[in-house]
C-alpha cells in the first residue's frame, strides 16, 4: 500500500485528498476489536487458563483442588498409553487426510461440472454431513455387527467380523466412519473452488491438445492450491480432536488400542474423575494442535493466500 | 495502558476467575432450602415408582420431598459436580460400595447408624446380603430402594435339546458342553465383549468360586499380594483355558450387550448360553417376546471342585441405595422418607413394573410378581446367598472402572497374560 502512494503520480502538489477506502484511511482503533477480545477472552483463555492451573493440581470435584505441582505432569511423561494416545492421534488424523482428500477432489470437481445428473448425485453424497456424529457412529456400529450386520453376510472379507476386536482394523473403521462422514463437506469446498477455475484456461489447453486426464493434473490440481490446504487444514485440526466416533465406536478399545488423546482426556477427566491429569492432558492437546496448524499455515504459505490466477 | 499491559491485565484476570470457578466451601444445612428435602435418582423407567412413594409421603408430611431425576448415564458425573454445591440432593440414588466411597472420603455423608438405632427397622428390613453393600469402613451409608440384579446363567433351552446337553452344574460339566457345542458349530457362551462389563462378569465368579470372597475383599481394602496368590493364579489359568476352548468364538471384542447385539445371539439360537444380570430377562422379554416366554432358561454359576466359595455366592449389582447428605436440614423427614422404601406399597410397585426388591417382605407378595418363578428364584438365590459380591466396577472408585475393565479385555483377548493381569489389578487405586 505504501509502496503505491509513493509511486502514484503526483501531478499536482501533494495535497492529501481523503477518499473513502483509500491508502489513506487509518486501521480501525483498537476499541473495535474490544467485543470480540472479550468473548475471546471469556470462553477461551479463561477456560485454558482454568486448564493450565488446573493440571498442576489433583481435584476430583469434591472440595477445593489440592495443589500437586508438576505431579500429573511427570504421572504423564512416563504413562505409556498417553505416548501411544499421541501416536494414535497422529495416525488416525494422517489416515484421515490420506483417505479422504483423493476422494473429495474427485467428487468435488466432478461436481462442479455441467452434468444432468450432477445435483441430484451432489445432494446424495451431501446426506452424512447432516448426520449427527452420534447417529453416524451408532448406525456404523449396528452395521459393522459381526453376526447381524453387514460382516456376517461377507465372511470372504471380513473373516469372522471381529472388526472392533484388532487394533489395526478398529482403527481401519474409525478412518472409515470418519471419511464417510467428512468427504461429503470437503468435496463442497473443491467444488466451490473447481466452479472458479476461468474456462479459458480450459479452451486454451484444449487448443494446445491437452486431453482431460492432462488437463486435470496440469490445470484443476494446481488451480485447487488453496482450497486443498484449507481442506487439509481443517482435517488436521478436526482429526487431532475427533472424539465422538471414538467414543461410541470403540470406547478406545480394544484395551487402550484407539485410546487417542482427546479420549484419553475424556477418560480420566470424566470416567475417573481425575480433572488433574485431564487438564494436563487437555493442554497437551491444545498445544501439540497449536503447533501443527501453524507448522502447517507457515509451510503451505496459507496466511499469505495468494492467488492462483496471476496473469488473467 | 498499552496492548502488552492490557493483555497482562486480561489473563490475570482470567486467572481469577478461574481459580474462583473451583473449589468453594460446601454449604451449610442452614443455606439448604426451607422445608422441602430434594430427592435426587437416576432417570429411567423406575421413576415411576419413584413418584408415587413420594406422592404417598408427601399427602402426611409437612417437610415436603421434591423428586429430581437426572436421566441417562451421565448420573455418576453430574452428581459428583453438584454435590459439593447449594444445588446438592439431601437424598440421592447410588450403586452403594465404590460409587458413594469418593463422598464419605470428603465427610459428605451422613452415617445412617444412629437412624437405624431410632427405627432398627431401617436395617432389619433389608437382606444383609444387600444391605452391607454400602457399608463403608463398618458405617452404614445407604438404604436399598430398588431391584437386585443378580448375575445369571441364561440359556437357550431349544438349543441345548437340540445339541443333546443341560446346562452344567459344574466347571468340568461346563468344560464338556463347551466341546460339544463347538462339534455342532454353535457358540457356546454368547458375550458383548466390547461392552467389557460382560467380560468381567466370569472373573467375578470365577474368584468366588475358586477363592471364596475374601480373595477380593482383602484386595480392595489395599491388600494387593492377594492378586498374584494361588488361588487367584488358578482362576485366572481356568479362565484362559475357556476363552482358549472357544467357549465365546472368536469376535466377542466386537459384540455388544448395549446394542442388543449378544441377547440376540442367544434368542436366534447362534449361542447357547449368556451369563448376564437378571436384566437380560426383561430385555429379551422386549426383544423377542415368544423366545423369553417358551426357550429361555436361567439357572446358577457352575460350582467349581475344590474351590474356597460357597456355590451359594452369587455376584452382581447387589441393589441401588438411597444415601444422605450429611448436611441435610431435615434429618427426621429424611429418616420417615427413608422408611418408605420398605413398605408394601412400596414392594408392590416395584414387584409390578418388574424389579425385585431386597425386604424381608418382598417374600409374601412374590406371587404378585410380573414373572412369579423368575422373581421367586432369584428372591431365594439373593436370600440363601452367603455373600454377594458387588461388580468389581462398582466396588471399586471411579478411577478404577476404566482399567479394570481394559485389563478384563486384553486378559480375554490375549494381549496380557496372567501375569499381565495380575500386574494390572495391583496398579489400580486403592478403594480406601
Amino acid at each position: 500500500m505504501a509502496q503505491l502512494t509513493a509511486t502514484a503520480p503526483s501531478v499536482t502538489a501533494p495535497r492529501r485528498v481523503r477518499r473513502p477506502g483509500g491508502p489513506n484511511v487509518g486501521r480501525p482503533g483498537i476499541g473495535w476489536a474490544l467485543p470480540a477480545t472479550a468473548f475471546f477472552a471469556a470462553f477461551a483463555v479463561a477456560p485454558l487458563v482454568l486448564v493450565a492451573v488446573l493440571s498442576m493440581t489433583t481435584w476430583s470435584g469434591l472440595g477445593p483442588p489440592q495443589y500437586a505441582g508438576f505431579a500429573n505432569w511427570r504421572t504423564l511423561l512416563h504413562d505409556p498409553v498417553m505416548r501411544t494416545s499421541i501416536w494414535l492421534s497422529l495416525v488416525l488424523t494422517a489416515l484421515g487426510v490420506v483417505a479422504q482428500t483423493p476422494l473429495s477432489v474427485l467428487i468435488g470437481v466432478w461436481a462442479a461440472g455441467p452434468q444432468r445428473n450432477r445435483a441430484v448425485l451432489s445432494a446424495v453424497y451431501f446426506v452424512p454431513l447432516l448426520l449427527s456424529s452420534a447417529a453416524i457412529s451408532v448406525l456404523w456400529r449396528a452395521l459393522l455387527d459381526p453376526n447381524f450386520g453387514v460382516p456376517a453376510q461377507m465372511q470372504w472379507l471380513f473373516g469372522d467380523g471381529n472388526l472392533f476386536g484388532h487394533r489395526s482394523t478398529a482403527i481401519a473403521v474409525l478412518v472409515f466412519v470418519s471419511t464417510w462422514q467428512f468427504t461429503p463437506f470437503h468435496t463442497l469446498i473443491y467444488q466451490g473452488a473447481a466452479r472458479n477455475i476461468p474456462q479459458v484456461l480450459y479452451d486454451a489447453a484444449r487448443i494446445d491438445g491437452a486431453g482431460r486426464v492432462r488437463q486435470f493434473f496440469s490445470i484443476t490440481l494446481p488451480q485447487l492450491k488453496n482450497a486443498f490446504i484449507t481442506s487439509v487444514i481443517l482435517m488436521v485440526v478436526g482429526g487431532l480432536t475427533t472424539f465422538d466416533t471414538v467414543l461410541i465406536l470403540t470406547q478406545g478399545g480394544p484395551g487402550t488400542d484407539t485410546t487417542i488423546t482427546a479420549y484419553y482426556m475424556y477418560e480420566k477427566a470424566f470416567k475417573g474423575f481425575d480433572f488433574g491429569t485431564g487438564s494436563a492432558i487437555a493442554l497437551v492437546l491444545v498445544v501439540a494442535s497449536t503447533l501443527i496448524s501453524l507448522v502447517l499455515v507457515r509451510a503451505t504459505g496459507y496466511d499469505k493466500m495468494r492467488s492462483e490466477l496471476e496473469g488473467l | 495502558m498499552n496492548t502488552r499491559t492490557a493483555l497482562a491485565a486480561g489473563l490475570a484476570a482470567s486467572a481469577a476467575l478461574a481459580l474462583a470457578g473451583c473449589g468453594g466451601k460446601a454449604p451449610a444445612a442452614a443455606d439448604r432450602p426451607e422445608n422441602v428435602i430434594h430427592v435426587l435418582v437416576y432417570g429411567d423407567a423406575t421413576n415411576k415408582v419413584e413418584k408415587q412413594i413420594v406422592a404417598t409421603y408427601n399427602k402426611t408430611a409437612t417437610v415436603k420431598v421434591v423428586l429430581d431425576t437426572i436421566p441417562g448415564a451421565d448420573y455418576q458425573q453430574k452428581l459428583q459436580t453438584i454435590i459439593n454445591t447449594k444445588q446438592a440432593p439431601d437424598v440421592f440414588f447410588n450403586w452403594g460400595g465404590g460409587s458413594i466411597q469418593p463422598f464419605v472420603k470428603a465427610n459428605l455423608l451422613l452415617p445412617l447408624d444412629d437412624m437405624i438405632k431410632s427405627d432398627p427397622g431401617l436395617k432389619a428390613n433389608f437382606l444383609p446380603s444387600v444391605f452391607n453393600t454400602a457399608v463403608v469402613n463398618g458405617k452404614s451409608y445407604g438404604i436399598p430402594m430398588r431391584g437386585t440384579q443378580p448375575v445369571l446363567l441364561f440359556s437357550n433351552n431349544k438349543v441345548l435339546k437340540e445339541a443333546g446337553v443341560t446346562a452344567p452344574r459344574t466347571w468340568d460339566e461346563l468344560l464338556s458342553t463347551v466341546r460339544t457345542l463347538k462339534s455342532k458349530n454353535i457358540t457356546p457362551f454368547a458375550l458383548g465383549g466390547a461392552d467389557q462389563w460382560p467380560t468381567l462378569m466370569w472373573f467375578e465368579y470365577l474368584y468366588d468360586r475358586v477363592a471364596g470372597p475374601d480373595l477380593f475383599t482383602k484386595a480392595l481394602n489395599g491388600d494387593r499380594s492377594v492378586w498374584s496368590s494361588d488361588d487367584s493364579r488358578k482362576a485366572l489359568t481356568m479362565l484362559r483355558q475357556l476363552v482358549d476352548a472357544g467357549a465365546f468364538g472368536t469376535n466377542f471384542d466386537s459384540v455388544k450387550f448395549t446394542d442388543g447385539g449378544s441377547p440376540a445371539l442367544l434368542s436366534k439360537g447362534k449361542a447357547a448360553f449368556e451369563l448376564m444380570g437378571s436384566w437380560e430377562y426383561s430385555t429379551l422379554q422386549e426383544a423377542s417376546p415368544d423366545f423369553a416366554k417358551n426357550d429361555l432358561g436361567f439357572t446358577t454359576f457352575p460350582t467349581v471342585s475344590g474351590g474356597k466359595g460357597d456355590p451359594k455366592n452369587i455376584v452382581g449389582n447387589t441393589n441401588n441405595f438411597y444415601s444422605v447428605l450429611k448436611n441435610t436440614r431435615y434429618p427426621d423427614a429424611v429418616r420417615d422418607f427413608l422408611k418408605l422404601q420398605y413398605s408394601d406399597e412400596f414392594v408392590n410397585a416395584q414387584l409390578a413394573i418388574g424389579n425385585l426388591p431386597t425386604t424381608t417382605n418382598t417374600e409374601q407378595f412374590l406371587g404378585q410378581a410380573a414373572s412369579p418363578d423368575y422373581s421367586r428364584f432369584q428372591f431365594n438365590l439373593v436370600k440363601d446367598a452367603p455373600a454377594f459380591q458387588l461388580s468389581w466396577d462398582q466396588a471399586y472408585p471411579p478411577a478404577a472402572i476404566t482399567p479394570i475393565h481394559q485389563a478384563v479385555q486384553q486378559f480375554f483377548n490375549g494381549s496380557i497374560d496372567v501375569d499381565g493381569f495380575i500386574k494390572a489389578m495391583q496398579a489400580l487405586p486403592p478403594a480406601a
